[in-house]
Order: C-alpha cells, then sequence, then structure tokens
C-alpha cells in the first residue's frame, strides 16, 4: 500500500532527477553548500594570510637591514629602531592625513593613484600611487637609511623591491626582491644574495643629479652599474627602468631631496 | 574477503597499471608546469590528491540525485570550491610554496584527472570505493610528478627540496647544473622517457601502431 | 599600436600556452593525431578564448575585485576569492551559447568546429587565460588582444603537431614510444624551439 510520505525532504529525495523541481533545488542547495563553505574557509583564514603577509614583509626588512655591512654596529650604536613613515609622493613630505593603518583604505579609492603618461611612465605602471610607506632608520638627527618600495614591470610580471639607501640618499646600501614573476634560473636569480651583493656602494645620481643607475649587460663597468644576469636581458632592463621612475622626479626625487636637505 | 582485494587492485591499479598520466593521458597540464622543483611538486601532489579524493566522496554521495542537464556544472562547483577552499589554505600557510604555484592551483579545477575520475568512477560507485579510486590515481599522479620533479630539480639546480645535494661547481664543488631542466622542454622529455620507460616495463600499454606499412618481399628495383 | 601587437606576440609565441606553459596538453595531444581535428580545436579556443577573457575581466572588475562595490558603499568588501567559481560559471555559459548560436545561425561552421566546443568547458587553457589576466592586471582590450593571441599560439602550436604526427606515420618506432610517447619527445623539441621566442617580446 503506497502511503503519502509526509517527510518533505524524503519526497525531494523521491523525485525523478529530470524533473525541473528537482533540477532547480539541486542547483540551489549545491550552490548555497558550496558558497558556505568557500565564504566560511575564506573568513575563517584571512586574517592568518594578513597577519603572515606583515610577519614576511617585517622579516623581509629586519632581513635586509641585518646584511646591510655595518648595519648591526649602527644599530647597536643609535639604538634606533626603524620607523615608519607614510610619504606623500606628490609633495615629496610626511603626508598629513593618512596613517599606514587608514593606508589600504586611501589605496583602495582611485582618487588617490596618478596616472603616468606614456613618457613618464618608464617603469610600465600605467598609474602611480600617491601615497607610499617607507622605513627610516635615524641616527639621532639625521637619517641614516632609507627603505624604499619599489616596483615596475618586469619580463613576467611586476617586480617588487625594497632599496635601501644610504643617508647621504646617493648611494645604495642594498636592495631585496619581494615579488616577481621571472624565469626561474634566469630572470629568477634577482632574488638570489649573489646578485644583489652586486648592488652595495653603486651611486644612484651623478654630480648633475641626473639618476644614471643602470644595470649593466655583463659586468658592471663604472660606480652606477650593478652586474647584468646572463640571458636575463630584459629583466636587468625591467629593472633599470623600475630603480629610473622612483629614483627620479615622479617617484621619490622630490623626497630624497627633502631628506638631503635635512627637512626630516 | 573479496571486497579487501578489490579495494586493494582499485588502490593499487593507478601507480603503474593504470597511472593517470602515462597511460590514461589525464592530468598532465599540471604535472609538468609545477615541476621544476620537488617542494611545488609535493605540494601540488597532495593538494590535488585531497580534492580528488573528497570530490570523490561528496559526488559519490550524491550521485543518485544529480539531474543529467547539470551534472557537469555540479561536479565542476563541488571541484572548484573544494580548490578556493585549498587554494586559502595554501595561502594562509606555505605563502611561499603557494606564489610559486600561481595560477596552477586553481587550474586544478579543470583538471582532467578529476573530472575524469568523478565522470568515470565516482558517479557509479558507492563513496567508499569511490574514495578508494580517487585516492590511488592521485598517488599515481602524485608518483609522476615527485619522480619528474626531483629529476628536474636535482639536475638543474643540485638541490632536492632545497638543500644543495650535488655541490655546485660555482661554489667549489664538481657539479655544473644543467639549466635546460629549469625550462619547459625538459619536462616534455623527462615524461616522454617515463612513458617509454613504463611501457617497455608494461607490454600491455603500448599502443598498437596506426597503419601497417605494406609487405614489399622484394626490394623497390 | 606597437603595443597591442606586442602583447599578441608575447601572447601567441613567447609564452605559448601548450609549448611554454603546459596548459591544454590534454586535448593538445589527443586531437592532434588528424590535422582536420587540430584545425578544428584551434578554431574553438581562438574562438573561446576571445570571448571569455574579456568578459572575464569585466566581471572581475565590475563585481569581484576588492574595491568593486566602492559605488554601493561597500569599498572594503573583496569577492575575489570566488573568481575561480565565477570564471568557469561564465566559460560553461558562453561555451553553450556559443555552441547555440553556432547551430542557429552558421550551421555549416558548427558541423565543422563545434563537436570541439563541449571539450573547452573543463580545459584547462581557457581558465587559465581568465586567470593570467587577473594576475598581470589587464585592461580590456589588452585582455582581448591576450586571448585572441593565445588562442592562435595555441592553434598553431596544434596544427604544426598534428602535420608532424601525420609524417611519423609510417616510421619506425620503438613500440614503447608509440603513439603518447613521441608526441611527448614532438611536443618537447616544438617547445624548445618556441623557447628561442623567450625575451622578444616583453610582458606588458
Amino acid at each position: 500500500m503506497a502511503e503519502t510520505d509526509w517527510n518533505p525532504w524524503r519526497r525531494f529525495l523521491a523525485l525523478p532527477n529530470e524533473s525541473r523541481t528537482k533540477t532547480v533545488i539541486v542547483a540551489f542547495l549545491v550552490s548555497v553548500v558550496c558558497a558556505l563553505l568557500v565564504s566560511g574557509a575564506t573568513v575563517l583564514l584571512r586574517p592568518i594570510q594578513t597577519a603572515n603577509r606583515a610577519a614576511e614583509e617585517q622579516a623581509r626588512i629586519a632581513d635586509l637591514v641585518s646584511s646591510i655591512p655595518g648595519m648591526a654596529a649602527l644599530l647597536e650604536q643609535s639604538g634606533g629602531t626603524l620607523s615608519t613613515v607614510i610619504i606623500d609622493l606628490q609633495r615629496g613630505r610626511a603626508a598629513q592625513d593618512v596613517t599606514s593603518g587608514t593606508l589600504d583604505t586611501a589605496l583602495a579609492d582611485p582618487a588617490n593613484w596618478t596616472a603616468l603618461d606614456a613618457e613618464a611612465d618608464v617603469a610600465g605602471l600605467g598609474q602611480r600611487p600617491d601615497y607610499v610607506q617607507i622605513f627610516l632608520l635615524r641616527d639621532g638627527e639625521d637619517v641614516s637609511l632609507a627603505l624604499l618600495p619599489v616596483t615596475g614591470q618586469g619580463y613576467g610580471g611586476r617586480i617588487d623591491a625594497i632599496l635601501a639607501l644610504q643617508g647621504d640618499m646617493k648611494t645604495i646600501a642594498g636592495i631585496t626582491i619581494t615579488g616577481h614573476s621571472e624565469t626561474p634560473g634566469l630572470g629568477g636569480r634577482i632574488e638570489e644574495r649573489a646578485w644583489q651583493a652586486s648592488f652595495p656602494g653603486t651611486e644612484i645620481r651623478d654630480d648633475t643629479g641626473e639618476v644614471r643607475f643602470r644595470v649593466a649587460r655583463g659586468r658592471a663597468t663604472n660606480a652606477h652599474e650593478v652586474d647584468g644576469i646572463t640571458g636575463a636581458t630584459r629583466t636587468g632592463n625591467g629593472v633599470t627602468r623600475m630603480m629610473r621612475f622612483w629614483l627620479g622626479p615622479d617617484g621619490y626625487g622630490p623626497l630624497l631631496d627633502a631628506i638631503e636637505r635635512g627637512e626630516f | 574477503m573479496a571486497e579487501r582485494t578489490d579495494f586493494w587492485a582499485t588502490l593499487t591499479d593507478p601507480l603503474i597499471r593504470q597511472n593517470p598520466v602515462t597511460l590514461q593521458i589525464l592530468g598532465i597540464c599540471s604535472a609538468l608546469a609545477v615541476t621544476t622543483t620537488l617542494a611545488t611538486a609535493l605540494t601540488m601532489s597532495i593538494s590535488l590528491t585531497i580534492v580528488l579524493t573528497l570530490a570523490a566522496g561528496i559526488i559519490s554521495m550524491i550521485r543518485r540525485h544529480i539531474p543529467d542537464t547539470i551534472r557537469l556544472i555540479v561536479q565542476i562547483v563541488i571541484v572548484a570550491s573544494l580548490v578556493i577552499v585549498i587554494d586559502q589554505v595554501l595561502q594562509a600557510f606555505f605563502a611561499d610554496i603557494s606564489r610559486a604555484l600561481s595560477v596552477y592551483v586553481g587550474l586544478i579545477t579543470t583538471n582532467c584527472l578529476v573530472l575524469g575520475r568523478t565522470e568515470a568512477f565516482a558517479r557509479h560507485h558507492a563513496p567508499l570505493p569511490a574514495m578508494i579510486d580517487a585516492f590511488g590515481n592521485g598517488l599515481g599522479y602524485s608518483l609522476v610528478l615527485i619522480v619528474i620533479g626531483a629529476t628536474r630539480e636535482l639536475f638543474g639546480k643540485g638541490q632536492l627540496l632545497g638543500a644543495q645535494v650535488l655541490p655546485l661547481a660555482t661554489e667549489g664543488g664538481w657539479f655544473t647544473p644543467l639549466s635546460l631542466m629549469l625550462l619547459a622542454p625538459s619536462a616534455f622529455f623527462l615524461l616522454g622517457g617515463l612513458v617509454w620507460a613504463v611501457r617497455s616495463i608494461k607490454a600491455e600499454q603500448i599502443e598498437p601502431p596506426e597503419h601497417t606499412p605494406p609487405v614489399r618481399p622484394e626490394p623497390a628495383e | 599600436m606597437s603595443d597591442a601587437w606586442s602583447l599578441f606576440v608575447f601572447a601567441a609565441f613567447v609564452d605559448n600556452m601548450p609549448l611554454t606553459l603546459f596548459l591544454g596538453l590534454c586535448t593538445f595531444l589527443a586531437l592532434s593525431r588528424r590535422t582536420e581535428s587540430a584545425f578544428g580545436l584551434g578554431i574553438a579556443m581562438t574562438g573561446v578564448l576571445g570571448v571569455t577573457v574579456p568578459l572575464n575581466h569585466l566581471i572581475y572588475q565590475g563585481l569581484l575585485a576588492p574595491g568593486a562595490w566602492a559605488w554601493a558603499g561597500l569599498p572594503e568588501l573583496d569577492l575575489s576569492y570566488l573568481s575561480l567559481i565565477a570564471f568557469i560559471g561564465v566559460i560553461a555559459a558562453t561555451v553553450q551559447l556559443l555552441e547555440m548560436l553556432l547551430d542557429r545561425y552558421f550551421p555549416a561552421i558548427h558541423a565543422a568546429f563545434g563537436v570541439f566546443l563541449p571539450l573547452l568547458t573543463v580545459q584547462c587553457a581557457i581558465l587559465a587565460g581568465s586567470l593570467f589576466m587577473v594576475e598581470r592586471n589587464y585592461s580590456l582590450g589588452q585582455s582581448a588582444i591576450f586571448g585572441l593571441g593565445s588562442g592562435v599560439g595555441f592553434a598553431v602550436a596544434v596544427v604544426m603537431l598534428s602535420a608532424i604526427r601525420a609524417r611519423l606515420a609510417y616510421a619506425d618506432l620503438p613500440a614503447g614510444l608509440r603513439g603518447l610517447g613521441i608526441a611527448f619527445v614532438l611536443a618537447g623539441l616544438m617547445s624548445l624551439g618556441f623557447a628561442s621566442f623567450a625575451q622578444m617580446a616583453a610582458a606588458p
């Protein structure tokens, strides 16, 4: 004897698979369950991811500073820790109303990005953020080290790096690459210590104040060049253009002048 | 008792006899792209095995109630959700490797191996055999990836899992790395060689010739 | 204009999907036995990539990217983790629509290439096109050129491979290399050839 099953769930399961109701309900249920699963995992894990990113950034900066010769001694002497400053790139000085906490929100607003025309856009960025977080190491009143994040278009994608400049704002103290999509074994060698070791002591500008930094093809031939990587000319060119942009008038140029003049 | 033997066969068949990569031509894309180092190959193998097993389990559980018209998209959505969760876990706990794998973790979604096994096996079997079959296929896939990944890292950099195993000539040793191993073509050659090796041992996997040349008893002149 | 051309060459030859990035290999190897099927696959790939990459760009920028909901007062909403599912959905729908359109309005073309379209729903190369577009932050125009270029590159590679395999019909190969093995070796040699394109054009 066929009894009417009052349990709606069992009734639903008993429907033929091809019926429209079942199709719609199955589709809906699958979507809802998957959406919950995915959103739940993301919401749970996002704090860990952001914390990881922040910790990585800190570790990288600490690594960079400790790898520069004489830095450990300087740190002991001044007992200084790195202080961070949000720079307003348009004015070349500390930003008035943006802090490191509000930086992300500020940069989510497209009004805080400056579009670059083709001539000025040496590094292939398209647009430049108006606010950047930099790190300064102070020795008493003077700035002894400046850590500047830079980014540019490499061969396979964006190259992100942190550049360390000595207190005179003319000589490189070191560099660390924080992100890239270059070919492993070729352009990817920019992340190796051995290549980055050719940076300290390189002068970025000549006496007229023009940016002369260059990644050479082969060994560096003068004080403004660093060694190139064989088989990775385009990556090297990308690095050159990135440095030229950020050390120039549209990047940190005004800031470096301000620090040199002692306004910091 | 017969069920026990069946499970063992289901688990071990995909290792060599029915290896998904070398025989069934499934899951090749990611098999080559992520094998520049052993670490990425291992991470990819583990991720895919987890996704495959869980997806097989879930799809097998609801297999009686999936309407035919939305069958493919339901399977894809389930696999995609699992992949996103795995991707988030990787980004949270293994950030460096996640960056090295970039888009290829996302591509597990369309990996022919995952969809192939759910279509062929999971849809017609109970959850436990389906998951065992999936796990076996995952292991077979992992075997191929680990072999190729280890070979490429060892001869391309002299390292295994980041540890210098063969001393580099530039650092006073004797080993000059084979840079070709870090580029794309080497993976193709290695996989072709692997297929050749497997088929030389297991002759039943050899494909029949497409055409038989006409028999010519006398020389052409 | 030269930027567009440079991107096209980059997508088609320098970052060739099957031979440099290892994408779409299953169909690449499976459908390269006959030149006709290879050609059909190439055309279908180009069409689907050329449509789905720009379409997914619009959806990503409009709905999923961080800050996309700023107009609704939710500037911090970041739905980018849903992009995988969204892209797959869009690709499946596009393929379905394309097939229906072709069947209705261009039956001759449908008879020739339509049979390959369902295969492309789950092709890693198609999904990868959209994922690379997000990773490299392409604009709408760049997405279209990137999609078309990738499709053309795939078509060139698969037709070339099928032509070589046709030549090997009577070759006296070792038994273990027959079929799949020699296809890999051939793909490796072609990949070596394509590697010479590396660094000829830069990724914008």
